[in-house]
């Protein structure tokens, strides 16, 4: 990174190319990847992840789906019954509830329930989270909703790295995966980054990453809200606490390890996510560390999540309901000083 | 009278047709006895009266060729590729064997005995494996054949569907799917007047449930379901059309289920179905009719035709002794097969959620 720092032009991609160039490595790595959505041929997707990729794959294999959500999934799965690999595109993550069932009664049960006869190598990828005044059919994090279906995958990459080398690793899995991208942060000057080609992109699922090395307080997080954590970091410190971020990155497999290595130093335990808060992924990750580390806790865990409401449309509501910077450090602060 | 596909039958094709009636009639009124007599457990959705549908529309497939049966279509795993030897172990259709060990709940079904009845499948010998979700397999069944179409293949799916399931959102979704992009996917209807408790006309509002396929500009045919030779000349129709790229068709096999919904709906089903009409739809036995045809048509003599009176009997009138031995001996070695399996381990139960 340091050698092409001065370079006068820079080759830092933002998040939403890092992806794009997954799909397109992977699309020309695998003969046998099949992409299928809504508006992601002619048009190039809504926000353009799979920009040109039909006019450089073809018809067949860069898929214009009707507004079919359940067919889209069904037929993907089909595909991968009879050897393809599938990239299924929702165009926001919220309107997945119309394939709910294919998704989690046929797709995710497929290996289990033919004893292991038939793997679904399937990523449904989509724009979600809130922030951006998207209202509430275009903001959801409804990942709680498959990490209790069985058989699913769930991941959430939060740097351009990541949703490179994430997307990749997710489409060279033999299990559907879901994989949550965050739509706040597809154009984010700010988190562009050097993104490496090939297989040398690759980031294993299952493995969180150590945003920030700190002792006393470990903030788990994932998506939009790891830079929320850092930036409440700042404010800890200067009050004298020093946070150790953890970015989850992949949700189911969850990397325990990560986390509650973590914990012996800290003691205190922050987990934050933008989800509603009942039943959410974060009181799963509470539940699992009180359970394994509840002798290493200073301190009662804390969770700051979205309240149990819909995401609301003009800014001070969404504001009021999401979680933020000050919401967090309030919160980190709380546990530091118990 | 007969169609240029059904015209073209031999006289053993007659007879095999025949038989694999039988086979699949006496399917259902073997499991009701085994039931009866304790050996066997869990509910059993009856194709009784409406096996022309079946053994009609598989008759005609390559090997190659997908299905995608549902829960009153049990008989139709076995039945697939079945001209290529009924103990053919390489034939493209489940063993006997392995049908009733899944109905047994043991080890030798192919989903080893993970779900219940009919919900299994087999890649290799290509039935989609279905679920409880009524036309939930639709879209797969399109999926599949897009991905034979991509690599070259020529094969067609045929997914069976009670006319009571195309009331699903999902029935619309995957076949106008499968319409927009030419699929060869051939919807069957298996109308059989009832959905459970719920008589057509609280389904759809339509007389020919096939003009829905005008919604979605594709063909949609009719055929009567008692008729065996009738539901293969639409079949084939259909087969060929989506063979030759042409895309889907729906084809609406007009048929009456006989019994309850499943056995355990039976007694209810005597009530809230009129007397009258339950007699009228048992009243064109599919074996009934065959007879008739093969007599007509000089490939069976009017006293042939007496033998084996399976016919117009219910599973507690009927015998072994109304059924051709033949039928009789290969049923009889998948269900001693069965009951003699053993159970697969408790621990199996936490497997295969993920692949390794
Ligand atoms: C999505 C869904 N809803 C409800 C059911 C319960 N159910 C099972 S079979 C059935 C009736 C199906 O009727 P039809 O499609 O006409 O098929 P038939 O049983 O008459 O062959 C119902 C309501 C189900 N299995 N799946
Ligand atoms: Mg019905």
């Amino acid at each position: 990174m340091a050698a092409t720092a001065e370079a006068p032009q820079s080759t830092k991609k933002n998040y939403l190319t890092a992806l794009k160039e997954a799909l397109y490595e992977e699309m020309a790595a695998n003969s046998d990847m099949v992409c299928i959505g809504e508006d992601i041929g002619i048009l190039g997707g809504a926000f353009g992840v799979t920009d040109g990729l039909q006019e450089k794959y073809g018809r067949e294999r860069v898929i214009d789906a009707p507004i079919s959500e359940a067919a889209i999934v069904g037929v993907a799965c089909g595909m991968c019954v009879n050897g393809k690999t599938t990239m299924v595109e929702m165009q926001f993550i919220d309107f997945i509830s119309c394939g709910f069932d294919q998704i989690v009664n046929f797709t995710a049960t497929y290996h289990y329930r033919t004893a292991g006869e038939v793997a679904i190598p399937m990523v449904i990828r989509g724009p979600a989270g809130g922030y951006g005044g998207g209202a509430l059919y275009h903001s959801q994090m409804n990942e709680a909703w498959f990490a209790n279906s069985p058989g699913l995958k769930i991941v959430c990459p939060s740097t351009p790295r990541d949703a490179k080398g994430l997307l990749k690793s997710a489409l060279r899995d033999p299990n559907p995966i879901l994989f949550y991208e965050m739509k706040e942060l597809y154009r984010q000057r700010a988190i562009e980054e050097e993104v490496p080609e090939g297989d040398a992109a690759l980031v294993p699922l299952g493995k969180a990453a150590v945003r920030q090395e700190g002792e006393d307080v470990t903030i788990v997080t994932y998506g939009t809200n790891v830079y929320m954590c850092l930036e409440a970091a700042k404010t800890l410190e200067a009050e004298g606490f020093r946070a150790e971020v953890i970015d989850i990155r992949s949700l189911v497999p969850l990397d325990e390890e990560t986390i509650l290595e973590s914990l012996k130093k800290t003691n205190r335990l922050v987990v934050v996510n933008e989800a509603p808060r009942t039943c959410g992924f974060a009181g799963e990750i509470l539940a699992r560390l009180a359970q394994e580390a509840f002798e290493y806790l200073d301190a009662p865990p804390v969770r700051v999540t979205r309240l149990d409401t819909p995401v609301p449309w003009v800014k001070p509501l969404e504001t009021f309901v999401l979680p933020s910077v000050d919401k967090i450090t309030e919160a980190a602060l709380r546990v530091c000083r118990y | 009278m007969l169609g240029p596909y059904s015209q073209k039958l031999t006289a053993d094709d007659h007879r095999e047709l025949l038989n694999q009636l039988y086979l699949a009639r006496y399917f259902d009124v073997r499991l009701i006895k085994e039931k009866k007599r304790g050996r066997l457990r869990g509910t059993l959705y009856s194709s009784h009266n409406q096996e022309a549908i079946l053994v009609g529309s598989l008759y005609g497939l390559k090997p190659n060729d997908w299905i995608s049966p549902i829960h009153r279509d049990m008989p139709a795993f076995f039945l697939k590729d079945f001209r290529n030897g009924w103990r053919n172990p390489g034939r493209m259709g489940m063993t006997i064997q392995e049908v009733c060990a899944q109905v047994w709940g043991k080890q030798g079904s192919p989903g080893r005995a993970r779900d219940n009845w009919s919900h299994i499948g087999s890649k290799a010998k290509h039935i989609i494996h279905s679920t409880s979700m009524l036309a939930g397999t639709i879209p797969a069944a399109a999926g599949v054949v897009y991905a034979d179409r991509l690599d070259g293949g020529d094969a067609v799916v045929l997914t069976y569907n009670g006319e009571g399931s195309t009331a699903q959102g999902v029935f619309h979704e995957a076949v106008n799917f499968a319409a927009v992009h030419r699929l060869p996917v051939v919807t069957i209807i298996e109308n059989n007047q009832w959905a459970y408790g719920t008589p057509t006309d609280m389904e759809y509002s339509l007389e020919d449930f096939a003009r829905r396929a005008d919604g979605y500009g594709i063909p949609g045919l009719i055929a009567d379901g008692q008729n065996v030779f009738d539901v293969y000349e639409k079949v084939m129709e259909a087969v060929d059309f989506a063979r030759s790229g042409k895309g889907p068709s729906i084809v609406e096999c007009k048929t009456f289920r006989a019994y309850g919904h499943g056995d355990h709906d039976d007694d209810r089903a005597a009530k809230y179905r009129p007397t009258d009409e339950v007699a009228q739809g048992r009243s064109r036995d599919p074996i009934a009719v065959m007879k008739r045809l093969m007599v007509a048509a000089g490939t069976m003599t009017a006293d042939q035709s007496k033998e084996h009176p399976a016919e117009g009997k219910g599973a507690a009138e009927v015998t072994d002794a109304d059924f051709p031995p033949v039928v009789v001996e290969y049923l009889t070695e998948g269900v001693e097969f069965a009951v003699n399996d053993t159970v697969p381990p408790g621990e199996e139960g936490g497997m295969w959620v993920f692949r390794e």
